[in-house]
C-alpha cells in the first residue's frame, strides 16, 4: 500500500481505482466504528453529567438536565429565588420577596429600586431560573469517607501479589492439558470444568468453615483472597488451554530434537505465542480482584483496615443510594482499570508476537 | 531368588527406564500439579460438603437441628414450579443474550484485525470499559439515560415513551461484551500472518478469509466463551462480577438458589438445587463438547485427546 502512495509514481488507472477502493473502504471502516462506539457509548453521559450535578437537583422534577444552580438575588442581605414570571409584558425574571399562596411579592433583580411588584397566582407553580455550574461535592464527599487511598493500595497489592500466583500456575497447568499424553486426562480436565459449573455460593458456608477458626484460620487476612489464586483459576486455564492447543506441535517437535526440555519449550515456544492470550487472562484477572465484593465482604469485614476498594465504595453506594452518588462511586472505581487497560494496548499488537518464520 | 525378589528387581528396572509415553505422562503431571492440589486441599472438601447438605435440612440459623432427609429436597425440586420456572428462565436468558453478545463481540474483534482501523487502543479501551461498571450504577445509568432521552429528544418530537424494561436485558448484555470481545481479539491476534498471505495470494477477499481461516482459527476462543457464556446463565463461574449487591444475579437460576439459601437461610435445599442447575448444566456442556468435535479446530494430531 505504501508504494501505491509513492508520488513519483506513474499511476495507471487501475491502481487509482484500488487507492480509490482503499481509501473508501478505510473511511467505511472508520466511519462505522466512530457511529457504533457513539451509540455504544451513548448513555455514558449520564454518568459524567450525574456526578457533576448537586445532589438537590435531582429531586426536583422540573430542573434543567445539566447540572445547575438556581439564580439568585441578593436584596437586604436576604438571598432571594428567581423565577420565571409570566406577566403581561411576556415572561419576566423576578426574585421572590413575600411568598403568599394567592398571590406574591416580587422584587426585579434588574431595577431593585422600583419596589416589590405584586404578582396574582401561586408561586409554587412558578419555575425557577437555573444557571449551569457543575459542582466538584460529590467527589470531594466520596473522596473523604475514610481511608479510600488506603483501600487502593490494599487492592493493588493483592492484585499485583495474587496476579504472579495465577499467571505462573494457570499457564503451568494449561501447557499440562494442551501437550502431555497423560491417562485419563480427559477426566481431570472434565473435572476442571465442573468445578467452573458449582455456583460458587454453594461451597460459600464449607469454605468458610475451612478458612475459619476452625481450621486454617485465614479469616481477617487477604489469604482467602491470594492464595486459592496460586493454585490456577480454572476458567483461566480453560482459556489458556484452548490457545495452547490451537499452536501447531512443529514448534515444539523441532525444539524438543535441539534438545529442549518441556519448561524451555513453554517459555521459549509456546509463550512467545500466547502473548495476546496471556495479556488477556492478567488483564480478566486483575479486573475480576478490581471488581471483587463477595470475598472481601466474608473475610474482610472484621478487618476495616485491609478492606478492598470496590467493597467500600460499594457498600457506600448502599448506603446513599442516589444518583450521583452512584455515578461518583462507579466513575472513581473505574479509573484504575481503564488506564490498565489503555496501558495494556500495545500486548495486543500484532508485530509482538513472534511468528514462526523468524523462530 | 524367590519370585518377590524377582518381580521387585522387574519393578525397579521398569522405573528406572520407564517408557517415553510414562515419561511424558508424569512430567504432564507435574505441570497439572497446582491446580490438582488445590483441588483436593482448597475446592474437594466445600464440594462434597456442598453434596452432603443437599441430603439434610441444614438450616443455617439453627445447624445443631439438622437431620438427613435423604433424597427429600431433590424430591421437593419436581413439586417446586418456581424453581423449574427459575431453571428455564436461565436458558431463556442464556438464549437471549448470549448469541446477541458473541456475534457483536466477533465482529467487533473482526473489525479490530483490519490493519485500516485507526485509534485501536482508545477504542478498545471505551469497548471494554463498560463491562467494569458496577451493577447498582448500572441501572442508574440505563434508567437516567432513558429519561434523558425522553426529556431532550422524544417528548420534543412528540415521540411515544421508550418502554424500558424490556431493553434492560439486552443492554446489560451489550455493555459486557468486554471480556468475550477481549478473548476473541486476543485469539484473532494469534493467527499466523502467512496464513491470510497465502489467502491473499490464492484470491481470497477479505470474507472468504474471515469464513475459511479467521472463524476455524479462532473456534477453540468461541467455543470457550460459549461454555463460560453458559455457565455464568446457570450461575456458575463468570468471567467478570460486576458485583451485585446482596448477590443479585441476572441469572434467575443463582438468584433463586441464593433466595433459598440466604433469605429463607435453607442451605440443604438450596445445595440440592445447586446441584440440579449443576446436572443440567453439565448435561448442556457435554452436547457442547461431543458437537465441538465437529466445528472446533485443533492442529494436533491426536485426535482423541481433541475438544
Amino acid at each position: 500500500m505504501k508504494s501505491n502512495r509513492n508520488p513519483g509514481r506513474k499511476r495507471d488507472s487501475s491502481t487509482l481505482t484500488k487507492r480509490l477502493w482503499d481509501f473508501t473502504g478505510t473511511a467505511m471502516l472508520n466511519l462505522f466504528m466512530l457511529l457504533f462506539l457513539v451509540a455504544y457509548l451513548s448513555p455514558l453521559p449520564f454518568m459524567v453529567i450525574a456526578s457533576l450535578t448537586p445532589r438537590d437537583q435531582f429531586l426536583n422534577p422540573n430542573a434543567p438536565i445539566l447540572p445547575s444552580e438556581r439564580v439568585k438575588f441578593n436584596y437586604e442581605g436576604k438571598d432571594l429565588i428567581v423565577y420565571e414570571v409570566p406577566t403581561e409584558e411576556g415572561i419576566r425574571h423576578l426574585a421572590l420577596y413575600k411568598p403568599s399562596r394567592k398571590s406574591s411579592l416580587f422584587i426585579d433583580p434588574k431595577n431593585p429600586q422600583a419596589g416589590p411588584i405584586l404578582w396574582e397566582g401561586p408561586w409554587r407553580t412558578l419555575k425557577s431560573v437555573y444557571y449551569f455550574k457543575p459542582t466538584l461535592d460529590n467527589f470531594k464527599d466520596f473522596l473523604s469517607i475514610a481511608k479510600i487511598p488506603l483501600y487502593f493500595r490494599n487492592t493493588i497489592i493483592v492484585a499485583l501479589i495474587s496476579e504472579v500466583g495465577v499467571l505462573l500456575s494457570s499457564i503451568a497447568v494449561a501447557y499440562g492439558f494442551s501437550r502431555f499424553r497423560i491417562p485419563g486426562i480427559k477426566y481431570i480436565f472434565f473435572l476442571l470444568i465442573a468445578t467452573i459449573m458449582i455456583p460458587s455460593n454453594i461451597t460459600l458456608v464449607p469454605t468458610y468453615y475451612l478458612y475459619s477458626g476452625h481450621m486454617l484460620n485465614w479469616i481477617g487476612t487477604w489469604l482467602p483472597l491470594i492464595v486459592p489464586h496460586f493454585f490456577g483459576s480454572a476458567v483461566l486455564i480453560f482459556l489458556l488451554r484452548q490457545n495452547f492447543k490451537s499452536i501447531p506441535r512443529d514448534l515444539d517437535e523441532a525444539a524438543m530434537l535441539d534438545g529442549a526440555g518441556p519448561l524451555r519449550i513453554l517459555i521459549s515456544v509456546i509463550l512467545p505465542q500466547s502473548i495476546p492470550v496471556v495479556t488477556t487472562v492478567a488483564l480478566l484477572h486483575f479486573f475480576y480482584i478490581w471488581n471483587e465484593t463477595r470475598l472481601s465482604s466474608l473475610y474482610l469485614g472484621i478487618a476495616p483496615n485491609l478492606q478492598l476498594v470496590s467493597f467500600a465504595v460499594q457498600r457506600n453506594q448502599t448506603y446513599f443510594f442516589t444518583p450521583e452518588a452512584l455515578m461518583v462511586g462507579a466513575l472513581v472505581v473505574m479509573v484504575v482499570p481503564v488506564i490498565v487497560l489503555f496501558l495494556s494496548q500495545r500486548f495486543f499488537m500484532k508485530d509482538m508476537i513472534v511468528t514462526q518464520l523468524e523462530k | 531368588m524367590d519370585v518377590a525378589n524377582q518381580s521387585r528387581l522387574l519393578l525397579k528396572a521398569k522405573r528406572a527406564k520407564p517408557t517415553r509415553l510414562q515419561q511424558e505422562g508424569r512430567i504432564g503431571l507435574l505441570f497439572l500439579a497446582p491446580w490438582l492440589i488445590g483441588f483436593v486441599l482448597l475446592k474437594a472438601l466445600p464440594i462434597l460438603a456442598a453434596l452432603v447438605f443437599s441430603l439434610t435440612d441444614f438450616q443455617m440459623l439453627s445447624p445443631e437441628a439438622t437431620t438427613f432427609v435423604g433424597l427429600e429436597n431433590y424430591i421437593r425440586f419436581f413439586r417446586d414450579n418456581e424453581a423449574g420456572a427459575s431453571l428455564f428462565g436461565s436458558l431463556e436468558y442464556f438464549l437471549l443474550t448470549v448469541p446477541l453478545e458473541m456475534i457483536l463481540a466477533l465482529v467487533l474483534a473482526a473489525i479490530f484485525t483490519s490493519e485500516r482501523l485507526k485509534n485501536k487502543s482508545l477504542s478498545q479501551t471505551l469497548i471494554f470499559m463498560t463491562s467494569i461498571i458496577p451493577s447498582t450504577s448500572i441501572f442508574f445509568i440505563f434508567l437516567g439515560s432513558l429519561q434523558y432521552a425522553q426529556r431532550l429528544i422524544l417528548t420534543p418530537l412528540n415521540l411515544p415513551p421508550i418502554e424500558g424494561n424490556g431493553l434492560l436485558l439486552p443492554f446489560m448484555a451489550i455493555w459486557s461484551i468486554g471480556p468475550g470481545f477481549l478473548i476473541l481479539y486476543s485469539a484473532m491476534q494469534s493467527v499466523p500472518n502467512e496464513m491470510y498471505e497465502a489467502a491473499r495470494v490464492d484470491g481470497a477477499g477479505p470474507l472468504a478469509r474471515f469464513i475459511y481461516i479467521t472463524l476455524p482459527m479462532v473456534s477453540p476462543a468461541i467455543f470457550f466463551t460459549l461454555v463460560i457464556n453458559l455457565t455464568g446463565a446457570f450461575g456458575g463461574a463468570v468471567l467478570l462480577d460486576r458485583g451485585y449487591i446482596l448477590n443479585f444475579s441476572l441469572s434467575p437460576m443463582e438468584n433463586y438458589i441464593n433466595s433459598t439459601m440466604f433469605l429463607e437461610a435453607d442451605l440443604g435445599y438450596a445445595s440440592a438445587l445447586a446441584w440440579i442447575t449443576f446436572a443440567v448444566m453439565m448435561g448442556l456442556t457435554l452436547i457442547l463438547f461431543w458437537s465441538a468435535r465437529r466445528w472446533v479446530y485443533f492442529p494436533s494430531e491426536d485426535r482423541e485427546n481433541e475438544i
